[in-house]
């Protein structure tokens, strides 16, 4: 079947394109990590997949930024490797704003890396309580910025290189729904048309849905240990998919407390309508009314322009049809085998 | 051949595929975070496999079975 070669094709495409594919350049962190106002400091800016050597110090230009019109150039700019380069900041008396500290951000701008940065790299503190507003902060606002244009992944703090299991963890999700959605179809065709094919079909897909999710569960609790720092952290879509996996788990247990099988299909048939019923609240709804760890918790998760840029869609998209081929592939063997078993037990 | 079959092998194979990285990170208390958590997305697709391959053993258990009632049904019926 086409379909089948398919999906092994966009599976290997997908961890090919999303294994090999560099990371866009970063800063990984400056050192020192704060300041006094008035200091003179030499900071030193270490870099992830940089190449800073490949240019020359006096085109390199590095910022402490606090917003978009107030910032301070870095002087004498040197290079040391290709992940660290070091520059000397004059930081003037007072701060952007009356506080006793705030936040910089590192901006570095290499002719062929292009432009990174490191947002709150810097604490800035002032000695006393700062009230004037100090002039030469707008003196050097951060611009002409060398923008590349490459194939690349976004760089992202803590996550670095995981950001590529958004190929190969959220899929299962996505693969998971299309399970669901195809086993409650045939669950309904079973209710109209009584034949044990169609549940058949629907007990496929169910479960192929759920390895799905208990796959999804198991590769983000990896994840998170190394992201969020624990496994399980009662986030709301953890919870929300642990209850609709037990739900679905459910389904099996109903099915298989009848003695008569006919019975048990049809109950199945109507619970498997009901578990979809709750499933799409559990994972679509609940989880954009509460605060979560998840990224894109307030728009479209996966979607929105924050998590995800273009050349990842190229490599994402491709990997939610594969693994939705695949889960195809996997409940029709199921299929194929349940119904070798009815014709051998002669329910048919 | 049965072995390979088993609950147990399964569970050996999660078991040290979980355990070899822990193992070494404790030699090297980063070996999970170091090369920017690029083992993270190794673990990942080794557990995406590993669900895969635990489905298709079940699968295998259950089409075995099939064989062999076949082969005694058709031990029953006379030549």
């Amino acid at each position: 079947m086409w379909w089948k070669s398919l999906s092994v094709l966009l599976i290997i495409y997908a961890l090919i394109a999303g294994l090999l594919i560099p990371l866009k350049p970063g800063v990984a962190y400056v050192a020192p990590a704060s300041a006094k106002a008035g200091q003179s400091i030499r900071l030193q800016v270490h870099g992830y997949n940089t190449f800073y050597t490949s240019a020359q110090a006096t085109d390199m230009r590095i910022w402490l930024q606090y917003d978009d019109t107030q910032a301070i150039l870095g002087q004498q700019v040197q290079i040391i490797s290709d992940t660290t380069v070091e520059a000397t900041f004059e930081l003037p008396a007072a701060l952007p704003r009356a506080t006793p500290s705030v936040m910089l951000n590192v901006i570095v701008d290499h002719p062929i890396d292009g432009v990174s940065l490191l947002p709150s790299a810097l604490e800035m503190r002032a000695d006393t309580a700062a009230t004037a507003v100090a002039a030469n902060w707008t003196k050097h606002p951060v611009g002409q910025l060398h923008v590349v244009k490459d194939v690349s992944f976004p760089y992202r703090n803590v996550i670095y290189e995981s950001i590529r299991n958004t190929y190969y963890h959220v899929p299962m999700w996505f693969a998971l729904i299309f399970m669901f959605m195809t086993s409650v179809v045939y669950s309904i065709r079973f209710l109209r048309s009584q034949d044990p094919q169609d549940d058949r079909k629907a007990i496929a897909f169910t479960e192929a849905g759920l390895l799905f999710g208990i796959m999804g569960l198991v590769t983000g609790m990896l994840w998170a240990h190394y992201a969020w720092g624990a496994a399980w952290s009662n986030d709301i879509k953890q919870l929300m998919t642990a209850v609709a996996l037990l739900i679905y788990l459910a389904y099996f247990i109903l099915r298989a407390s009848f003695d008569e099988p006919e019975k048990g299909a049809r109950l199945a048939a109507v619970y498997n309508i009901f578990a979809f019923a709750t499933l799409i609240p559990l994972l679509y709804i609940v989880p954009r009314m509460f605060a979560s760890l998840h990224p894109g918790a307030t728009g479209n998760p996966a979607f929105g322009s924050q998590d995800l840029d273009n050349t990842m869609r190229l490599v994402f998209y491709p990997s939610i049809i594969g693994f939705t081929l695949l889960g195809c592939w996997i409940a029709q063997l199921r299929f194929r085998q349940l119904k070798l078993e009815g014709k051998l037990l002669g329910i048919d | 051949m049965k072995f390979f079959q088993s609950p147990r092998f399964f569970i050996l194979i999660l078991f040290l595929s979980i355990h070899l990285p822990l193992v070494q990170a404790q030699g090297n208390r980063d070996f999970m975070r170091e090369t920017g958590k690029i083992y993270v997305v190794v673990g990942v697709i080794l557990l995406i496999f590993i669900g895969i391959v635990w489905y298709l053993i079940r699968l295998d258990r259950k089409l075995t079975k099939l064989e062999y009632q076949l082969n005694d049904e058709k031990n029953e019926q006379p030549n």
